[in-house]
């Protein structure tokens, strides 16, 4: 080993490649966030959301037709698609 | 009186004084009006030209990009057009904004972001390349068709609009948009006339398809008021299937056999096909479309009329109706056995955009026949089959025009840019979703309209509870022609930034016009095919000299 510590990274770097465990990481987050609100309606049964059924009522009378569920997706695809080119055109 | 003959006489005549004037020039005039043309499309515009850069391939570029973006808002509009024809209140919370649209207004507005907004940005971007590639030249003028491109999109952003609400302050929006649309196509049309002009070789029919498309426009707007149909409901009912026939089917015909060949590889199939293609698209009418005219009404400030055919009219219009069978079977069997020249077909992963032209030219005779029953009804009066004439309009547009323009663009868009699309296999994803949305969607759609028309037929008094829940399924998967179109603009825009770097062989080949290969010495078919030789590369036998060689002289 050498005392100087030539292998030793002097400055940041990042991979271009996303490795494969960290998909995994996302979705154990996903599943465990689910796994949470199934626990929160087993334990407290009846009982509503903490501050997300405050903010549901907001929205009664607005999104109120099964359609808004795919202009969801269409906003996101939308919103996907300014994102890119703002990313891709801002990348080194 | 004949309007259709009438009004028909007079277009073919404006094609074909069209034509001897592009081939044989203005005479003495011919430099002052280059040098005038020249001088409108760059100085003419003062600093805006400034703006945009004239780099080669950049007009191409942006058109087709622009084009793509249309084609995702047309299928958002189109989808909830579809949705609010089964769930009329659905968008109601938005009235509190202002906006509340009905079935009818989303699809009309879908209708233009799609027909001037995808086909026609993207048919217009691929001439742009096309043109010069074929004539072995350079546009004549990038900036300007580059700044043109925002014109034209701010146009069909008008119309958009002006589908919603036909007046906004007092200003009629349809005819606002009409009039910067058609300054932007006159811009075009001369910059391509330049180009063609400066051309080093003779230019191949797909080239010919693409400027008849472009100059037919225009001329078919100026036949009906020269034959003074634009009154009659005839009249609006012909110039609408005219600039179909022209503007819509001949360029789209153009750039997607030009792609076609390029893309696959394989020299195209038949010349004499696309010149049956190109007399065909000018002398019959193109049955695909609407019954209702009310575009092209609106497009040009005219009152509606009812159609009220003559005799004479209604013969005179199925018989060329009838003929555009032949246009449309020569282009679409034309197209296919291009694509399927060599091993090079959907499972290409190198040519995005094969699986597209594919899908539409296949898709194009059934519903091509499909509308001649439905046009012919509607122009005798009887409009049996008006209930499903807007489906089957919704089914040419997303299975056949839009396909094809996409596909040729897909094709297109690498060469002009030097960048390929992100992903192969997301362009093939979205393919799939795209196709199949529209395919599925919409003939669930016509299941529905069949349903109604039975049920209007029979007198029932309750409509019936499968036509809704039809139309419900039609509507959603129809959803996947907006996923499609989504992911091939995230893949295309990916792919101008990141994209893998076209090699310059690939961007000078062309399999349009048969190349010579010289032969001094014996060699093996396949020695002579990796040299870039097509199956209709002539071979040209060099013969050699016995004589001794000696130093060269100083």
């Amino acid at each position: 080993m050498s005392d100087e510590g030539s292998g030793q990274i002097t400055e940041f770097i990042q991979g271009e490649k996303e490795p494969e465990s960290s998909y995994v990481v996302i979705m154990i987050g996903v599943v465990s966030m689910l796994s949470f609100l199934v626990l929160y309606g087993v334990l407290y049964p009846g009982r509503d959301m903490p501050v997300v059924s405050e903010l549901l009522p907001m929205f009664e009378g607005v999104f109120d037709s099964g359609i808004w569920f795919f202009l969801l997706g269409a906003m996101l695809g939308v919103f996907a698609i300014v994102a890119t080119m703002l990313a891709e055109a801002t990348s080194e | 009186m004949n309007d259709i003959i009438s009004t028909m006489s007079i277009f073919w005549l404006l094609m074909v004084i069209s034509f001897i004037l592009i081939k044989r020039g203005l005479s003495i005039f011919n430099d002052v009006a280059k040098t005038m043309g020249m001088f409108m499309l760059e100085k003419a515009l003062g600093p805006a030209i400034d703006f945009v850069q004239g780099k080669p391939g950049s007009a191409s570029k942006t058109w087709i990009l622009h084009g793509m973006i249309w084609a995702m808002v047309a299928s958002i509009l189109t989808f909830e057009g579809l949705w609010l024809s089964h769930d009329p209140t659905a968008l109601h919370s938005l009235g509190s904004w202002g906006y509340s649209p009905d079935s009818q207004d989303l699809i009309y507005a879908g209708r233009f972001a799609a027909l001037f907004g995808a086909v026609g940005m993207m048919v217009i971007g691929a001439g742009l390349h096309v043109i010069p590639s074929l004539s072995g030249t350079k546009l004549a003028s990038e900036s300007n068709a580059t700044l043109v491109s925002l014109l034209w999109t701010f146009s069909v952003l008008i119309l958009v609009i002006g589908a919603h609400s036909k007046e906004i302050l007092g200003i009629n929006f349809i005819m606002l948009g009409t009039v910067l649309q058609t300054l932007a196509m006159m811009a075009i049309i001369l910059n391509q006339l330049l180009t063609i002009s400066n051309a080093t070789r003779p230019m191949a029919i797909p080239g010919w398809l693409i400027i008849f498309g472009l100059i037919g426009d225009p001329a078919a707007v100026l036949s009906v008021i020269l034959s003074g149909a634009y009154e009659t409901g005839v009249g609006q009912w012909l110039v609408y299937h005219m600039i179909g026939g022209t503007f819509f089917f001949c360029g789209v015909a153009g750039v997607s056999l030009y792609a076609s060949s390029m893309g696959s590889g394989n020299p195209l199939w038949s010349r004499t096909l696309v010149g049956v293609t190109l007399f065909g698209a000018i002398i019959a009418i193109n049955p695909m479309g609407e019954t209702d005219m009310s575009m092209a009404v609106d497009m040009l400030g005219l009152e509606a009329s009812e159609i009220a055919a003559s005799s004479q009219d209604h013969i005179s219009g199925s018989f060329l109706m009838a003929l555009a069978a032949i246009p449309i079977i020569a282009f679409s069997s034309n197209l296919l056995v291009t694509l399927r020249g060599n091993g090079a077909f959907v499972g290409n992963s190198d040519s995005p955009g094969i699986a597209e032209m594919n899908m539409g030219a296949w898709m194009l005779i059934p519903i091509a026949i499909g509308s001649l029953f439905v046009q012919t009804d509607a122009l005798g009066g009887a409009g049996e089959l008006s209930g499903i004439a807007q489906s089957l309009d919704l089914l040419a547009l997303w299975a056949v025009l839009i396909p094809l323009s996409l596909g040729a663009s897909l094709y297109v868009l690498p060469q002009a840019s030097g960048r390929k699309v992100m992903s192969s296999n997301r362009s093939r994803a979205a393919f799939w979703l795209m196709s199949g949305g529209a395919v599925a969607g919409l003939t669930f759609t016509i299941m529905a309209d069949l349903n109604d028309m039975a049920l209007a037929e029979a007198l029932a008094e309750n409509s019936s509870s499968i036509t809704d829940e039809l139309r419900t399924l039609g509507s959603v998967v129809f959803y996947g022609t907006v996923l499609g179109s989504i992911f091939h603009c995230t893949n295309v825009i990916s792919g101008q930034f990141r994209g893998e770097m076209i090699d310059d062989e690939m961007q000078s080949s062309t399999t349009l016009t048969p190349q010579t290969y010289e032969l001094a010495n014996s060699a093996t078919v396949r020695k002579i095919m990796a040299g870039g030789a097509t199956l209709d590369t002539e071979i040209v036998p060099v013969t050699q000299s016995e004589e001794a060689g000696s130093a060269t002289e100083l």
